[in-house]
């Protein structure tokens, strides 16, 4: 693999709240050089900004300066924003996020819907991540596990730049956890998906990730 | 339906039957159309996209909810009117000929369409408001990351996810475009309402007016189970979704000015510009305060208040009883189906049970008949389903375990009621006084028909000013229902409100 020093670029990041008068810094100067491939993961404080750094890296929030660099393509600086939407980023969340009113097949292709071979790769996916028995449940049908794997077969099938996960598995239990780790990254690699992961869990971590950094007083420092 | 049909349902059948089931349905199917669109487009701009005006429009969009859409039907008529305010002001604009009509004739059943869809918009904007604020919103980021916009999420995304909710706004609306009598009647529109009217008061033969009631209610409870239906769906739907935090979206340059100009138009159009001309009218009348619009507006609030008070003590001791009890919901369920029922059906079916009992109880046949008995007793039916909405759920706030401390400090049933359940139901109460209050005092069809004799009420001077051509006259009591209507309307604007918060 040809593979940039420089994939994905957060350079001083700041990112702040505005409550009532007061204005809480959650990133300061934050700063990632990220390669093609590599697999991040980010542990820290409750609190600490770990959420918001992977929500400004997608475009859900909007940091105060800074700037950040995907492929070189540049999705946020002073001038550009460039759209959730547009960045190619897959996001796979904690909370359950399916659409309710969806099946399983329907909920992976949404992202997909235009394209004309969306049935085979939902399929390939399905197959992938083992839940093709689950192709016409409702969300309201699914376990926990379940619905993180059909969450992440989402996200993936859209072949996104970059994953990121936010603690997307500490609602599963740990048998789970030790069936699903590795499948996940092998699934990563042979797509060659960047990916950045938010975590408490540093089995987690060890089964995962190829770095590890902390994010302390808003900035990153490796561990 | 049972007693055979007479000669008239024959030739109703035969000539009319048709039109009046083309033109009904022409309406319902129009109305349908525009306020799904009105409603649900401007619910989604107020709440996921921030622009001028937003703040204001957030409650001004329900406020034609105070216009009901026999006076909207008046306005029109004389606004669009050859020598109305419309057609002038655009000679004055263009400096051109007086003979000239810039408008088209406003009295057809695209007319009514447009009536209706700017006076009943607000049934579908305040259900698709309030289930789009209860859309998590996860879910609409995890639509962005897929790379949806924000056109895109609303089609594939939002919509079939409110689309419940759309239904029970909609099944709402057509309750009530079938149901109305007042506007359809301005416009000569043949329907079932005004079909009802007029074999009953033309023809003088109640019971085909019964038949074809019967026809109507049928369609109408078809359209009330759809609503019931599509309300348990939203409960489903939301008992999944997460508390909105959602920040809405600065529109800026072209897409701010269309947002303002799409909230704008249903507000100035179905609010302001009948309020606008009311006063216009009002203004050129010398005494607008004559004795005969005194009288009508102390008519108005003297019933209305009297069967107010009633529907409020009745759905009390029904929900206690029902609670106190354990007994199911299934006769709160049976009594709101009256919500459904068309005012003009309720008249015609009290009359015919006034006139059996006044032979059967005493040889004087209108003592029951034409007393304010069959229109206090029509309000009760109509209007039972909005207070028990609200007392109901209010109720269901107060937890069980409260009655059962009291019980075990003493406290018999009443003293319950008496001193926790009231005191806890106060604003319940009040507010479905108000709400109840402001549905009677523009209701039309059953109080023309049942006010006993000379008791004119707002509604009714209304309608008879306006049957007369007397719009002028017709313009003060008009306002005077509208002042009356906004009082629930901002209540229920907080509520809304609340909900945002």
């Amino acid at each position: 693999m040809n593979r940039t020093n420089k994939f994905l670029d957060i350079k001083n990041i700041k990112l702040s709240f505005d409550n009532k008068d007061l204005e809480i810094m959650v990133l300061r100067n934050l700063s990632l050089s990220v390669k093609e491939g590599d697999f991040i993961a980010i542990t820290g404080a409750s609190g600490s900004g770990k959420t918001s750094l992977l929500r400004s890296i997608c475009g859900l929030e909007s940091p105060k300066e800074g700037q950040i660099i995907l492929d070189n393509s540049i999705m946020f600086n002073k001038e550009i924003s460039i759209p959730t939407e547009q960045r190619n980023i897959g996001l796979v969340i904690q909370e359950k996020v399916l659409f309710p009113h969806m099946n399983t097949r329907q909920n992976i292709e949404f992202g997909i819907s235009k394209r004309n071979d969306k049935n085979e790769l939902s399929n390939e996916i399905m197959e992938k991540l083992k839940i093709q028995q689950l192709s016409e449940k409702y969300p309201y049908q699914l376990s926990g596990g379940e619905s993180q794997r059909v969450a992440l077969a989402r996200s993936i099938v859209m072949k996104p730049k970059l994953l990121l996960l936010d603690e997307p598995f500490s609602g599963l239990d740990t048998e789970l956890k030790t069936t699903i780790y590795p499948e996940i990254k092998s699934i990563l690699n042979e797509n060659k998906i960047t990916c950045l992961m938010v975590t408490h869990d540093l089995t987690e971590v060890k089964a995962l990730a190829d770095k590890l950094f902390n994010l302390e007083s808003g900035k990153l420092v490796e561990i | 339906m049972f007693l055979g049909f007479s000669e008239n349902f024959y030739h109703l059948y035969d000539n009319l039957l048709f039109e009046y089931s083309f033109n009904s349905l022409i309406l319902v199917l129009g109305v349908s159309f525009i306020v799904t669109i009105i409603g649900v487009t401007t619910a989604w701009f107020v709440t996921f996209f921030n622009f001028s005006g937003k703040k204001v429009f957030q409650w001004a969009l329900i406020l034609p909810l105070a216009v009901p859409p026999y006076l909207l039907a008046y306005v029109f008529t004389e606004f669009f009117d050859y020598s109305g305010t419309a057609n002038n002001f655009m000679r004055g604009l263009l400096s051109s000929e007086s003979d000239i009509v810039f408008f088209p004739n406003i009295r057809t059943i695209y007319g009514a369409i447009a009536v209706f869809s700017f006076t009943l918009y607000p049934y579908v904007y305040m259900v698709a408001r309030v289930a789009f604020m209860n859309i998590s919103p996860s879910l609409i980021e995890a639509s962005k990351l897929l790379g949806k916009n924000s056109i895109s999420t609303f089609f594939n995304l939002l919509i079939p996810l409110i689309r419940p909710a759309i239904i029970a706004g909609i099944a709402l609306v057509a309750m009530e475009t079938l149901s109305d009598f007042g506007a359809v009647q301005h416009f000569a529109i043949p329907t079932f309402t005004t079909g009802i009217f007029r074999t009953w008061t033309g023809l003088y033969d109640l019971n085909t007016a019964l038949q074809l009631s019967t026809i109507l209610l049928t369609v109408v409870f078809c359209f009330f189970a759809i609503e019931k239906n599509s309300r348990n769906k939203i409960r489903y739907d939301n008992s999944t979704t997460l508390k909105n935090l959602y920040k809405p979206i600065q529109l800026k340059k072209f897409h701010n000015v269309a947002a303002f100009l799409i909230c704008l138009v249903p507000v100035f159009v179905g609010f302001f510009l009948p309020v606008l001309e009311l006063i216009n009218w009002s203004s050129q009348i010398e005494n607008i305060f004559s004795s005969k619009a005194i009288v009508a507006a102390s008519n108005t609030l003297y019933v209305s208040m009297i069967a107010t008070v009633l529907i409020c003590l009745i759905t009390l001791i029904i929900n206690f009883i029902v609670r106190s009890f354990g007994m199911s919901q299934l006769i709160n369920d049976i009594l709101s189906l009256g919500y459904a029922v068309p005012g003009l059906i309720l008249a015609v079916g009290i009359t015919k049970m006034f006139t059996i009992l006044d032979s059967l109880l005493i040889n004087f046949d209108t003592f029951i008949t034409g007393s304010i008995l069959g229109l206090v007793l029509a309000y009760i039916i109509k209007t039972y389903a909005i207070s028990n909405n609200v007392l109901n759920s209010a109720y269901t706030s107060i937890p069980l375990s409260l009655d059962e401390s009291a019980k075990t400090l003493g406290s018999g049933r009443l003293s319950i009621l008496r001193s926790i359940h009231i005191p806890m139901l106060k604003t319940g109460l009040f507010t479905s006084f108000l709400l109840v209050m402001a549905e009677l005092i523009k209701e039309l069809p059953a109080t023309l028909i049942l006010r006993p004799f000379n008791f004119d009420t707002l509604a009714v001077s209304v309608y008879l000013l306006a049957s007369e051509e007397r719009m002028f006259e017709a313009a003060f009591p008009g306002l005077m229902i509208i002042i009356f209507g906004l009082i629930p309307i901002y209540f229920l604007n907080k509520l809304i409100l609340s909900k945002n918060e």
